[in-house]
């Protein structure tokens, strides 16, 4: 039995031969008993199959919602709750950083200036004191490498001007050493002005978009709750 | 029932509607997963799997014949669920022979010290038909159960498994054959009406 004859019985069978298909096979079951015992078998074969019985469901398989991962439907003011309660996020946490940034450059800022200032004012100061005799006042020439000393120094009376000396000598000799010593042991008003700088984005601004914020979230909560209780 | 209007609200999102769907076809759905995989919980979830995807899929039918969609459904959830067999494979359950090694012959159901009675009854036939359906290749079986056992149509088998009519009119005479073969180890099993000889002149 070639496979060319099994698929034109078990066509046969099924009734999927075309009339001049049938008919050369009928006539071929004249004289080919094999092809009628194939036939044969192959009803038999068939016959056992759909007397298999059929079985009953061991449960219904119909679905939820959950199975299917349905939603309920949203109201249309959703989205909007969404956008602005993840706006009012961003915002709020982007002012948070925005600030808390300008805080800490601010109280970085007058450390690095004084620094890389008192280098700077050391090389151009020295040379300059040097041009300078020594009996003359020194204050009045090393006064500028300070510049917050007092101003008045160069009308004082000459046992002024040597005090004055004595108390700007100190500095301009530590500036060389160690500049950044003096400056932190001695904290001057504007440092303390700028280490409490005011914020960038202010306090009310924050205050209103964390309202924004909670209150956005608290109305998708209770919105979506709702629509859920509707659909259940 | 009107199918057609229940798949078309379905395809709305009408779980309910889809339902009746469920509740009318799941048998079929249910026997088809049973005969390719040969285990009733595995059916059961196979069947559970397809329905699932045929809701989350029903928007792709285009018409014709609805169950011949969820046979298609129904059997990519048991090529499924035989991959993950695959990849997880468990120890078969197939007698040992004297000398220790697997039967691999067929002929391992045929229990002598069942009685004449035992052996009449039906479900032995069940037992011995699924037993060479297991034993078939996938893809023949697929065809066969489609055909002989759910009763659709060659266009409608080859629409559900998206295979060529000419490759199903093929593989359903060659799936026919093996079973004649294998169930001949079960001749003495069957009862009366269910011999083979009984078809001859059917």
């Amino acid at each position: 039995m070639n496979q060319r004859d099994l698929e034109l019985l078990s066509a046969y069978l099924d009734g999927q031969l075309n009339p001049s298909d049938v008919t050369r096979l009928e006539a071929r079951f004249q004289s080919d008993p094999q092809l009628v015992s194939v036939l044969n078998d192959l009803r038999s074969t068939r016959n056992l199959l759909r007397k298999l019985p059929a079985r009953r469901a061991p449960r219904n398989f119909t679905l939820t919602r959950k199975m299917v991962g349905q939603n309920p439907p949203l109201p249309r003011a959703y989205p909007i709750f969404r956008l602005a309660t993840t706006l009012a996020t961003l915002l709020f946490v982007f002012s948070f950083g925005l600030n808390s940034f300008n805080r800490f450059a601010a109280s970085q800022a007058p450390a690095f200036g004084m620094g890389g200032g008192g280098g700077a004012e050391d090389s151009v100061a020295a040379p300059y004191a040097a041009e300078i005799p020594a009996t003359e006042a020194p204050a009045a020439t090393e006064a500028p490498s300070v510049a917050l000393a007092p101003p008045a120094s160069t009308l004082l009376p000459t046992q002024d001007a040597a005090n004055a000396a004595q108390t700007a000598e100190s500095p301009t000799l530590k500036t060389g050493e160690a500049p950044n010593e003096l400056n932190q042991s001695q904290p001057l008003p504007e440092q303390q002005i700028s280490a409490n700088p005011s914020p960038l984005i202010p306090s009310v601004w924050q205050i209103g978009l964390a309202i924004v914020a909670v209150v956005g979230f608290l109305l998708m909560l209770v919105s979506r709750r709702l629509a859920m209780n509707r659909w259940r | 029932m009107n199918e057609q209007a229940l798949i078309t609200d379905a395809q709305n999102g009408n779980l309910d509607a889809f339902n009746t769907l469920v509740l009318h076809y799941q048998d079929s759905v249910f026997n088809t997963a049973l005969r390719i995989l040969g285990d009733e919980d595995q059916a059961a979830d196979a069947a559970q799997e397809a329905f699932i995807s045929a809701f989350k899929s029903i928007k792709s039918f285009r018409g014709g014949s609805f169950k011949g969609w969820l046979m298609r459904t129904v059997t990519n959830a048991c090529y499924d669920e035989l991959r993950r067999q695959k990849r997880r494979p468990t120890t078969p359950l197939e007698p040992d022979t004297d000398d220790g090694e697997e039967m691999d012959s067929p002929r391992w159901l045929a229990d002598p010290a069942l009685t004449p009675d035992q052996k009449a009854e039906a479900d032995e036939v069940e037992h011995a038909l699924q037993h060479c359906l297991n034993n078939l290749p996938l893809e023949f079986k697929t065809v066969v159960v489609m055909a002989d056992i759910q009763g659709l149509d060659y266009t409608e088998v080859s629409v559900a498994i998206r295979v060529p009519l000419g490759t199903i009119k093929s593989r359903l005479a060659r799936a026919r054959l093996r079973l004649r073969e294998c169930l001949q180890g079960f001749e003495e099993l069957l009862p009366a009406s269910y011999r083979l000889e009984e078809g001859i002149n059917a």
